[in-house]
């Protein structure tokens, strides 16, 4: 593969899923400038990998680097647990069961919503967001974050759960994100 | 189905995850179960939510446009690290290939001089055998001087027209050599101009054309058939020396010449 076939062929598989990298860099790190810092450092690793691409799924392929990368990048810029073990309970934002009705009109305010999800601890937010936003399947899912398929359902049921309660009870202060 | 079983189930049959089994299952008990039916309500909605465009997050024109430009950057990097790559390659290569390249420089120099020396020297043979057979047809065809002259300022302007240059015509009486005049002749495919002298009724033709190659001052020498040819390349004039003179005093003409 000469340079410049990998260039095209790069800018021609890998390319076209920025929107995604950028998307998941955004939502893993919350921050508009440190997802562009995260999504850069990503496709440069990723073109210096592309000769490893074998035709796969390209976006999977993509935001693996990505998640990967943003990992590194979090635990280098922010001196805090990154990650809540999958066997610690999460804790509850709210004691009582959110009312459905509530949940439904709460879920219309979009601003609840984003709040909600940024809230929502890192683990369980990357399965949420690789699957309701990039539609990636479990599996897909269990290769990027590189974990069993069963932890990736389980921490889908968690997260989704956990954003369930927390928008019936939108008032419920700070969640004890990444205290573990 | 349970509730238990259809609560397990329900993100993975709602995230077409399940096998067919399963979601024939949790579909059949959510037609019976109001509760469950609500955590259905309830997942979709949230899903909804999070489904909806304004919670996707879209880089700016302006970042993909720089992204475009990094991996471009980095593409020509890494172009460029291949071609000093290969560079590098090829100069340490070049450091083995040095004896083995001198040695067959040196073999190809010799060979093309010795054949350029070959060739020079028939050149030169065949030159000497013109010139030896135009300085006999001159004695033999009583055609010796197209121009019976002693007279150098004769001789030389008759020159003109006839050839494409302008002879010098030395007057060396002084020295004993006596012009008797000047001819046209042809040596080497090219009209050439022949000047005649004379000593104790010994004829000498010297033949004279403009010298194209390098000049060659040291005088050769030669004998053919009872006769001396000398020649030499001037800076600016080719002189063949042919005659039945002896040798030591063609060589003083021959000087004389070259002197003028």
């Amino acid at each position: 593969m000469t340079s410049q076939e990998k260039l095209c062929g790069f800018e021609e598989r890998i390319s076209p899923h920025l929107k995604s990298a950028y998307n998941l860099a955004k939502w893993l790190t919350r921050s508009h400038e440190d997802a562009e810092d995260v999504v850069q450092e990503a496709f440069l690793r990723a073109f210096a990998a592309f000769e490893s691409f074998r035709g796969e799924e390209a976006k999977p392929w993509l935001l693996t680097i990505v998640r990967n990368t943003a990992m590194t990048w979090l635990k280098r810029n922010r001196n805090t647990a990154v990650s809540i073990g999958f066997e610690e309970p999460l804790e509850d934002p709210i004691e009582r069961s959110p009312d459905p009705e509530e949940i439904l009109m709460i879920s219309s305010d979009r601003e609840q919503v984003r709040r909600a999800l940024e809230q929502l601890p890192l683990d369980f937010r990357e399965a949420v967001v690789l699957r309701e936003m990039e539609g990636l399947s479990y599996k897909e899912i269990s290769t990027t974050i590189g974990v069993p398929l069963g932890t990736v359902m389980s921490r889908l049921s968690r997260g989704r759960d956990w954003l369930k309660r927390i928008l019936a009870n939108p008032k419920s202060a700070s969640p004890k994100e990444e205290s573990a | 189905m349970n509730c238990d079983d259809s609560r397990t189930y329900l993100d993975a049959y709602l995230d077409d995850e399940l096998g067919v089994a399963e979601s024939l299952g949790v579909q059949k008990h959510l037609i019976l179960c109001a509760d469950c039916r609500q955590s259905q309500q309830e997942q979709l909605a949230l899903r909804s939510a999070l489904r909806d465009p304004e919670m996707y997050s879209q880089p700016s024109d302006d970042f993909a446009r720089r992204i475009e430009e990094v991996v471009r950057r980095a593409a020509r990097q890494e172009a460029q690290s291949e071609r000093s790559a290969w560079f590098e390659w090829l100069r340490l290569g070049t450091f083995r290939w040095v004896p083995a390249a001198a040695a067959v420089i040196v073999v190809a120099t010799m060979g093309v001089l010795f054949v350029m020396n070959r060739m020079q020297g028939s050149h030169e043979q065949l030159i000497a055998s013109s010139v030896l057979a135009g300085h006999i047809r001159s004695l033999q065809a009583n055609h010796l001087v197209d121009v019976p002259s002693s007279d150098r300022h004769t001789v030389k302007p008759w020159f003109q027209g006839k050839l494409d240059f302008s002879p010098p015509v030395p007057d060396l009486s002084e020295l004993g050599w006596n012009l008797i005049g000047g001819r046209l002749d042809y040596v080497d495919g090219r009209p050439v101009a022949a000047l005649i002298y004379q000593r104790r009724m010994h004829d000498i033709n010297v033949f004279l054309w403009p010298n194209r190659g390098s000049a060659d001052d040291s005088i050769r020498q030669e004998d053919a058939q009872g006769y001396q040819i000398l020649h030499w390349n001037g800076a600016e004039t080719a002189y063949w020396v042919v005659s039945d003179l002896n040798n030591a005093e063609l060589l003083s003409l021959a000087r004389a010449l070259r002197g003028h």
